[in-house]
């Protein structure tokens, strides 16, 4: 990465909380005027070494009931605290009675901005006690695809085998295979394999899924009957409506042989598949149904859907194309031109379906492996609405598929930290109003005084849900400032508070209260511009205005994204920038804006904006991820990295650019989605002869090695695990690097800048160096 | 015949005798009535008059009466013949001398036992051989007992010489038959050819049912005779007639019994019958029959009952069924003409010399009128009861297959007529003009041959298709719109509670797996299984799979089958998955608790997975349909709480509640699929609903009601393994087609019909019976001959793909006479039956009795006012081959699906039962047959392994009786109060009465009576391709009442008895002339 400034470790801390602008413009007009809007990106249960962990419950304010915070001012003597967010006197209950100046609890402790509660039967115990006292066990529901060719399903079904052994013990676990029609397992039958079966080209309700698994509501009416598992042991008595569950969930120590027996004599999808044709696959019904079983589990317990998907759904409700091969899976142009039929269709369903889930809160993670889309930017709304984990792979036998499958169920370092069942809610001080949220979640439509006009995102509330989150999940929150510019002006304080309240069930099945309070600065820029621009976090801002730009793409149409950048970057650097009007020469940019243009530069080229060298599928998946991931994995996104390797040298940042190609280099290049090892020519001929096999030249060797182990490192630290190229210079793969470089030296430059070893790349496209003048030229001439 | 006449007095015992014993008599020589038997058989002999014949016919003869019993169904050819006669004998004998002593001890056993070995088929064969056989049998067991039997009812006393007599005896009254009997028969009936005539086999039974009756024959004959009075009419008559006419109706009053006048007649009959199948059958008989060249001869007539009469009308002297104990030798044509068929419960053996054998076709007129105004003065209806694939007698000869290769039959280009020996080939063979349409075609080249000096093609006999009736073509390509399907069983069974609890899935499950065994082998041969309660479980049986897999579908309104392949797999992959399978069903459903039943979702679903190939599906269901598609209410119990309501909405209980399963079922035809059920219920299933998919799609229903796991699982197996076993094909099409002049005007049975020429099979088997009704559209030539030809294209359970055909070609008149004549009973009263059967769900019980009695009353008006001879108004005239018109009409009225007090299921199942039914067991089923069975120990041996038959008429029990009752799926046995408590030990394993229970399985005991008792009843299985369900009934209880319901000519409250309705008949017949 180019910018040694933002290369502190921790950027977050142990808030977990990064904003565009650090201190705030006190009003609409003024923040309008800032460009980038004021916006913070949160990581709500960011792991970090101090965070305290408090087993007793919070204390909230009566009113807002925001929850006790390090910003309260505290009167120890009449124990009362002031909230800071609607000055609310509140009295300490009797259990604080010893508090005093010098024991004050952790949650009070200043540099404690984020405490985490642990809470005991908290809001449940009074609906269900029972259960509250053991926390349900996660499910984890597989929907296995079937109609792929024998390799493939048998990939996946290995897949799966080691993924079923290494589930805790106590985990619930579900099989739902697929292909024209879907075959709901139970697990729990001992006489033989038995398996429920839907036709694929059917929508069905989950009421109607439940009743026809003889566990719904209807099957508990009807008295004790217990239907279709007439063979099976009787229900558990007392066990509820939802006692039918039991059949096709079952604890993983128990069903494990079961599963891989039933794993093994799992064929292809049987249904012929006429010349011509795409196999008939219901995935929408296979996965409404399998929303539908989880309906009837006990509310509040944390489930996933994990669905392997091997090709595109063809067959009933959520199909994305024909049968008919000789209809082409839609692209962006037929999405452009609105000549994709299932298109809006499937995203309707997928809406509908994600809704479902939401309510129920459970989670919808696809693994998609196939040559050919499979359906997932028609999936993406439900699996973001509940915080789903995607992974786009060629082949399940992909590593991309397999590490990323096995990181799931990793338990300890590895572990993803996946929790369920997560809520957020926002506290924030006067005149802050929340627009929405980008990200992988879903409004609770809770209103209150700080719900913004306008929207963004998911909106329209102070509350989300996140059925599934993990220690990495990010979401962005838009600000707005009210107008109230009038709001007694006497009284203001110069800081403005804003709580975070993210409540959800951990992986180890505990209820956490995660509260972050933050605290920033209003700062009135009439009085210049110095304070905003100290405050500006580039790299925030370079996510936040991609995450924004995805969202316009989608939601607007007709949305030009590039002109959008453009325009917002030119109207940045003319209020930012120093310079003489319409003297581009004089222009300068403070550091703190430095890297800006260049992000923007990289954005305007990359697969978030310029989508029509993915499928809409890719497209899908590129933005999921950028919504979902953490600011420095989206810079990397949006802005690859690039670390260059040569003899004699230490590894070093190379420019993101063609020139930074030499043929006695290594380069290696991490742009999130993939990891690029690139060997200059010289090298790639040195190890082809052999010489990092010879004694004398072990130090070849360890240049060789060096970006290998470099890029093992960064691709076990991420999920989805990349896709990792080994490159030579003029190969093939070579593309997956020249397309992320700037373009410096083209076809219709080369003579001028040529040098020896380095590269050339045929596009028409821009060069920074051209973008740059370009910008300087506009921003000095603006009004 | 003369002699006949003066006989009669005294010949009767001795006519008896002969006719039945016919041989056994001759052979005996003992009693003097043996010459005149003699001379009766010789009516017939006179032709055959070399030695050989008679041998031959002989066996023959026996053979077609006995046949019923024994031979009739199961017995190999060779046997039943020997059997028969041997076993006419005793029926005859019994009947006869009424003397149940003598006969009954002794004669049965050898019976019994000798039919077997005779075997050899003695009417086609050279009669010596048959000959031969014979004494072989008697003299194994049977001889010293079978003999004297014989004797006795010859000479009366006479006892044992038996054994040897017979044999030499035989053959020496042989050629003494002819003589004697030769001048009566010819004389009288002016074309010899046509042997057995209707009359025959009925004129015989009457002697016999006397026998059982009257207890002496004699005597009641004597007594009879008196009483005869009333009926006047007869006693005249006969005379003359015997004398002269053969046929003339006998007349009652002077024969022992009632029926004397059918006894007179009969005994010529049997005579003839007995004569017929070698030369030409009796004369006699023939004469009415084929009156055409006989102009005078009078129609039969029967007696007439007066008025007056009634009271002292003697029911034993009433017409009445007497099953002839012979089988019957029938050449289908004989000197270029029809020849009448044989009664079709008698038993037969039918040499096909240009018509189809009356098994696969049988028209209600031999004789078809010219005009549609002859037709309908005549008041009969014309019609065919067509039995495409009908069991043949195991000694006729096999269906011919003709291969024509690629190019397939030769048919009539206009109206696609196929090949058959009425083709009349002219132009040195080069062109043919079709019998049916009466076009002109080219011969195709290769299928050309010249023609002989008859005008015949020389190679005529040499073709199949140009001599017989019947024949199979192997179908071309053409006649194949896909490759012949495999043959496909799908087992659906019911599990829900009702089912599990009642054992009747464990039944069903056990029958299954033992018929596996059964079903036909080869790579042909695909199964699947399925079971349900509210939703649907198939079972993927590939082989690969360690166990079966079950694949749930639980949409019941919309449903789907689960896997398009591997649920329907070869058998020979899947035997030892299907095998576990069936044995863990019933355990693994052990405790469910859904009480709903999916029945119509379950078929749906079962259909869509057969969908592709098409075959049998067989479902086992327990309970009313309750849920899914086509789930269904207790109509009944609404009916019941709404009898106010009116006929009208009782009516809409016998009728589908909607449409759907309907629709469904013509689904399923269109696919080839064919569905039988199977219910096994203790409650109302609404089977009028139901029976709308197996009536649609060629199937059946079986009605086990209340079913009992115990007793019926054993007929539940029987059944299911008869429905796999038996002759059957697949994706059928059917066809008839009529000469010019006639047409077809409605089918009706199973099936389903898209176009209204064709009838479409999704499956069909030996037991399905089709109606073809008839109607002129145009005159016929009288001498001309009309021709009717049945052609059904289907697939063989291996997988070939046939066309049988059978053509039948009766000659027209122009005579009332000779209509009546030709009349045949049997299909006649088949045609009322299934006619009334339709019209029950559609009009008020009451209007379809008076239908049908119409039917019978017009026919019998007609008769009485065209052709009777005789008009005294005290007399009711029957013509002799419908003189049992009245009491089949009576017993339809009885019967289960026109009483209006039955059970609404029982009515239904009965309706349905009755539409596919042939034609055979038309009768049994509202005439039972009644014998008794605690005296099989005296009487039994005489010659057929059933006894005599007791007519259905409650004086005729005893109270130390024990009588067995079938009619082809029921068999009641009445135990009266004071039996023999040692014959109940002996035969159920009781010491009383009381022990009766409910639930009754019929073992065999170490002991002669037991084993007789099961001798007989799995004779009557055979018969009956039934297996029967058995029930003990007693008196005083509703088993006892159920029993009596069946004693069709006693009056009951809501029922005439029989002679009452033969008065009331004649009351109405006589307004109606005024």
């Amino acid at each position: 990465m180019a910018a040694p400034e933002l290369a502190q470790t921790d950027p977050e801390g142990i808030e977990g909380v990064r904003m565009t602008w650090l201190k705030w413009p006190r009003s609409k007009v003024e923040a309008s005027k800032c460009v980038i809007p004021i916006a913070a990106s949160i990581q709500p249960i960011r792991p970090h070494v101090d965070l305290q962990i408090l087993p007793y419950a919070p204390l909230r304010c009566k009113t807002c009931s925001s929850v006790l915070n390090p910003f309260c001012r505290v009167d120890f003597t009449a124990l009362i605290w002031i909230c800071p967010f609607c000055f609310q006197r509140n009295q300490f209950p009797p259990h604080y009675s010893s508090l005093s100046q010098t024991n004050v609890p952790a949650e009070l402790y200043p540099n404690y901005p984020s405490v985490e509660y642990v809470l005991h039967n908290y809001q449940q115990n009074y609906q269900n006690p029972a259960v509250a006292a053991t926390p349900a066990s996660p499910i984890y529901l597989f929907v296995l695809d079937t109609c792929m060719i024998e390799e493939e399903l048998s990939f996946a079904k290995s897949a799966l085998n080691r993924a079923i052994g290494m589930l805790p013990e106590n985990a619930m676990v579900g099989f739902i295979s697929y292909g024209t029609q879907v075959q709901v397992h139970e697990l729990g039958f001992s006489e033989m394999s038995k398996v429920y079966v839907f036709r694929g080209s059917k929508e069905l309700s989950k009421d109607q899924v439940l009743e026809q698994l003889g566990i719904g509501v209807s099957s508990a009416r009807r008295q004790g009957i217990q239907k279709g598992g007439g063979g099976g042991p009787s229900p558990v008595a007392g066990a509820g409506p939802v006692s039918g569950i039991t059949r096709f969930l079952l604890p993983a120590s128990d069903c494990e042989y079961t599963l891989n027996t039933l794993l093994d004599e799992l064929s292809t999808d049987q249904w012929p598949v006429a010349p011509g044709n795409r196999a008939l696959r219901c995935t929408g019904v296979a996965l409404s149904v399998a929303a539908g079983l989880l309906g009837a589990s006990m509310a509040g317990t944390g489930a996933r859907i994990i669905a392997l998907v091997g090709g595109p759904c063809t067959e009933g409700p959520g199909a994305i194309v024909s049968k008919d091969l000789s209809d082409p899976v839609r692209s962006h142009k037929d999405l452009d031109k609105d000549a994709a039929p299932f298109f809006k269709k499937a995203v309707h369903f997928y809406d509908e379906l994600g809704k479902q889930l939401v309510s129920q809160g459970h989670v919808l993670d696809v693994f998609a492996s196939a040559l050919d889309q499979v359906g997932i930017a028609e999936m993406k709304v439900a699996i973001e609405k509940t915080g789903g984990l995607v992974v786009l792979a060629e082949s399940f036998g992909h590593s991309v598929f397999k590490d990323s499958f096995k990181q799931i169920f990793e338990n300890g370092e590895q572990s993803l930290g996946l929790s369920f069942n997560g809520s957020l809610e926002i506290n924030c001080s006067k005149d802050i109003k929340v627009q929405g949220i980008i990200g992988p979640c879903t409004s609770l439509d809770k209103k209150g005084p700080a719900v913004a006009s306008t929207v963004i995102g998911q909106g329209n509330t102070t509350a989300w849900k996140m059925c599934g989150l993990d220690k990495n999940t990010c979401l962005t929150v838009f600000f707005d400032v009210s107008s109230s510019e009038k709001s007694d002006p006497a009284g203001m304080s110069p800081e403005l508070y804003i709580q975070f309240l993210t409540s959800y069930q951990s992986s180890d099945g505990q209820m956490r209260l995660r509260v972050t309070t933050v605290s920033r600065q209003w700062v009135d820029s009439t009085l210049g511009n110095e304070d905003l621009i100290q405050g500006f976090d580039q790299e925030v801002a370079a996510v936040v205005v991609a995450r924004l730009a995805s969202y316009k793409m989608e939601m607007e149409e007709g949305f030009d994204a590039t002109r959008w950048i453009d325009r917002n970057l030119i109207r940045l650097c003319s209020k930012f920038g120093d310079y003489r009007k319409d003297d581009p020469t004089s222009f300068t940019l403070n550091p703190c804006f430095s890297l800006f243009p260049q992000f923007m530069f990289n954005l305007r080229r990359s697969q978030f904006v310029q989508v029509f060298n993915n499928s809409p599928d890719e497209t899908a998946y590129f933005r999921i991820l950028l919504n979902r991931e953490t600011i420095s994995n989206a810079a990397v996104m949006i802005q690859p990295s690039l670390i260059s390797y040569a003899l004699n040298t230490l590894p070093g940042p190379a420019l993101l650019d063609v020139q930074s190609i030499a043929a006695d280099r290594i380069l290696l290049l991490d742009s999130y989605f993939s990891v690029v090892i690139f060997h200059g020519m010289t090298v790639a001929q040195w190890r082809n002869m052999g010489y990092q096999n010879q004694p004398e030249h072990v130090g070849f060797a360890y240049l060789l090695q060096a970006p290998q182990d470099d890029a093992q490192l960064i691709i076990r630290e991420r999920f989805p695990v990349p896709r990792l190229v080994v490159c030579d210079q003029h190969g093939s793969q070579a593309r997956f690097l020249l397309a992320k470089l700037n373009p410096s030296a083209t076809y219709s430059n080369q003579h001028e800048i040529m040098n020896a070893g380095s590269d050339i790349i045929f596009t028409d496209d821009v060069s920074l160096q051209v973008f740059i003048d370009h910008l300087q030229r506009l921003a000095v001439q603006a009004s | 015949m003369a002699t006949p006449g003066g006989p009669r007095p005294r010949n009767f015992p001795p006519n008896y005798n002969p006719n039945a014993l016919a041989n056994n008599l001759q052979n005996l020589q003992v009693s003097q009535p043996n010459q005149q038997h003699s001379s009766n058989l010789g009516g017939n002999a006179p032709r055959p008059p070399n030695t050989t014949p008679f041998g031959q016919q002989p066996p023959s003869f026996a053979g077609s009466r006995p046949g019923p019993p024994p031979p009739g169904v199961f017995p190999r050819g060779p046997v039943p013949p020997s059997v028969q006669a041997q076993t006419t004998l005793p029926p005859n004998m019994v009947s006869t001398r009424p003397t149940g002593p003598p006969m009954g001890s002794q004669p049965p056993p050898p019976f019994a036992s000798r039919p077997p070995p005779p075997g050899a088929l003695p009417s086609s064969i050279g009669g010596h051989s048959a000959l031969g056989s014979r004494p072989g049998p008697f003299s194994s067991s049977p001889l010293p007992s079978g003999p004297s039997a014989p004797s006795y009812t010859n000479t009366s006393g006479p006892v044992g010489n038996g054994p040897p007599a017979f044999a030499s005896g035989m053959i020496q009254n042989g050629p003494r038959f002819p003589p004697g009997v030769g001048s009566m028969p010819r004389p009288a009936v002016g074309p010899p050819q046509s042997p057995t005539l209707l009359s025959s086999g009925p004129s015989s039974h009457p002697p016999q049912m006397r026998p059982g009756f009257g207890g002496l024959n004699s005597g009641a004959s004597s007594t009879m005779g008196q009483p005869g009075p009333p009926f006047s009419g007869p006693p005249q008559n006969m005379p003359p007639p015997l004398g002269s006419m053969p046929f003339s109706a006998p007349v009652p009053g002077m024969l022992q019994s009632s029926g004397s006048p059918y006894g007179m007649q009969t005994w010529p009959p049997h005579p003839q019958q007995m004569v017929p199948p070698p030369p030409t059958a009796g004369p006699m008989q023939q004469q009415p029959m084929f009156g055409m060249p006989p102009p005078p001869p009078l129609p039969n007539q029967s007696m007439a009952l007066s008025q007056t009469g009634q009271s002292k009308i003697d029911p034993n002297q009433i017409p009445r069924l007497a099953p002839s104990s012979t089988v019957i030798l029938h050449e289908t044509r004989q000197e270029n003409q029809a020849n009448p068929p044989p009664p079709a419960t008698s038993d037969y053996i039918v040499k096909d010399t240009g018509n189809c054998s009356p098994r696969y076709m049988r028209c209600t007129i031999n004789q078809i009128p010219c005009t549609v105004d002859l037709l309908s003065t005549s008041a009969m209806q014309l019609a065919l009861l067509v039995q495409p694939l009908a069991l043949s007698h195991p000694s006729e000869e096999p269906i011919q297959v003709v291969d024509f290769g690629e190019s397939g039959p030769v048919r009539c280009s206009r109206c696609k007529g196929y090949i058959n020996p009425f083709m009349k080939f002219i132009d040195q063979g080069r062109r043919f003009i079709c019998n049916l349409c009466g076009f002109t075609d080219e011969t195709p080249r290769d299928y050309h041959c010249n023609l002989g000096p008859d005008g015949r093609r020389r190679d005529a006999y040499e073709r199949p298709e140009l001599c017989r009736g019947t024949v199979e073509f192997v179908a071309s390509k053409e006649y194949m719109v896909r490759d012949p399907m495999p043959a496909v069983f799908f087992f659906l069974i019911d599990v829900s509670m009702n089912a599990i609890q009642t054992g009747a899935t464990a039944a069903a499950c056990s029958a299954i797996n033992q018929v596996i065994a059964d079903l036909p082998d080869g790579p042909q041969t695909m199964v699947g299984i399925a079971t349900f309660d509210s939703t649907v479980h198939f079972y993927s049986l590939k082989r690969a799979l360690q166990q079966p897999l079950m694949l749930i579908v639980p949409d019941i309104q919309d449903v789907y089958t689960p896997l398009q392949s591997d649920v329907i797999v070869q058998l020979a992959e899947c035997r030892q998955h299907l095998e576990i399978l069936l044995e863990s069903i019933p355990s693994m459903f052990q405790n469910n608790r859904t009480a709903d039943s999916a029945f119509g979702a379950a078929v749906k679903a079962a259909f869509l997975s057969m969908k592709s190939t098409g075959g049998k599906l067989l479902v086992f269901q327990s309970v009313l349909p309750s849920v899914g598609i086509g789930s269904l209410s207790s109509r009944e119990a609404e009916g019941r709480s709404n009898a106010s309501a009116g006929e009208k909405e009782a009516l809409k209980l016998l009728q589908p509640v909607d449409k759907t399963l309907k629709t469904m079922a013509i689904e399923f035809a269109e696919y080839q699929v064919c569905v039988d059920l199977f219910i096994t219920t203790q409650t109302y299933v609404d089977i009028a609903s139901l029976s709308v998919v197996p009536r649609t799609t060629g199937g059946q229903v079986y009605y086990y009601y209340p079913f009992s796991a115990l007793c019926d699982s054993a007929k539940l197996y029987n059944d299911l393994r008869w429905n796999v076993t038996r002759p059957q094909g697949f994706e059928a099409v059917m066809r008839v087609r009529c000469s010019q002049g006639i047409q077809v005007q409605e089918y009706s049975g199973n099936f389903c019909k898209r176009i209204p020429t064709d009838v479409d099979l999704p499956a069909i088997d030996c037991d399905k019976t089709i109606m073809v009704s008839l109607k002129h559209d145009d005159k016929l030539q009288e001498g001309s001959e009309c021709a009717f030809q049945c052609a059904l294209l289907y697939t063989t359970v291996y997988g070939q793909r046939r066309i049988r055909v059978s053509t039948l070609s009766l000659s027209c008149t122009n005579t009332l006479s000779n209509m009546f004549r030709s009349a045949d009973l049997d299909t006649q009263f088949a045609c009322i039956l299934k006619q009334a059967a339709n019209e029950i769900p559609s009009a008020p019980p009451a209007q379809v009795r008076d239908q049908a009695t119409n039917v019978c009353i017009n026919i019998l008006f007609a008769y009485r006012k065209f052709c009777a001879t005789v008009s005294s108004n005290g007399q009711l005239i029957l013509p002799e081959a419908l003189r049992l018109l009245p009491l089949y009409a009576l017993a339809l009225l009885k019967s289960n699906g026109l009483r209006s007090d039955g059970r609404l299921d029982d009515r239904s199942f009965w309706i349905n039962h009755v539409s596919p039914l042939p034609t055979p067991l038309v009768i049994p089923l509202v005439y039972p047959r009644m014998i008794a069975i605690h005296d099989l120990e005296e009487k039994a041996s005489d010659d057929s392994v059933i006894p005599t038959t007791i007519p259905l008429l409650s004086e005729n029990l005893t109270d130390e009786g024990i009588y067995l009752l079938e009619n082809g799926e029921d068999c009641l046995i009445y135990v009266a109060s004071s039996v023999d408590p040692n014959i109940l030990q002996q035969m159920f394993g009781i010491s009383s009465v009381e022990e009766i229970s409910n639930q009754f399985i019929l073992q065999q005991y170490d002991n002669s009576l037991s084993k007789k008792l099961n001798a007989i009843v799995n004779e009557i299985r055979r018969q009956r391709s039934s297996y029967l369900r058995l029930r003990l009934c007693r008196k005083g209880d509703s088993s006892g009442m159920l029993f009596f319901s069946y004693m069709v000519e006693d009056k009951t409250p809501s029922g005439l008895s029989y002679v009452e309705f033969l008065v009331h008949i004649h009351r109405l017949i006589q307004t109606k002339m005024a």
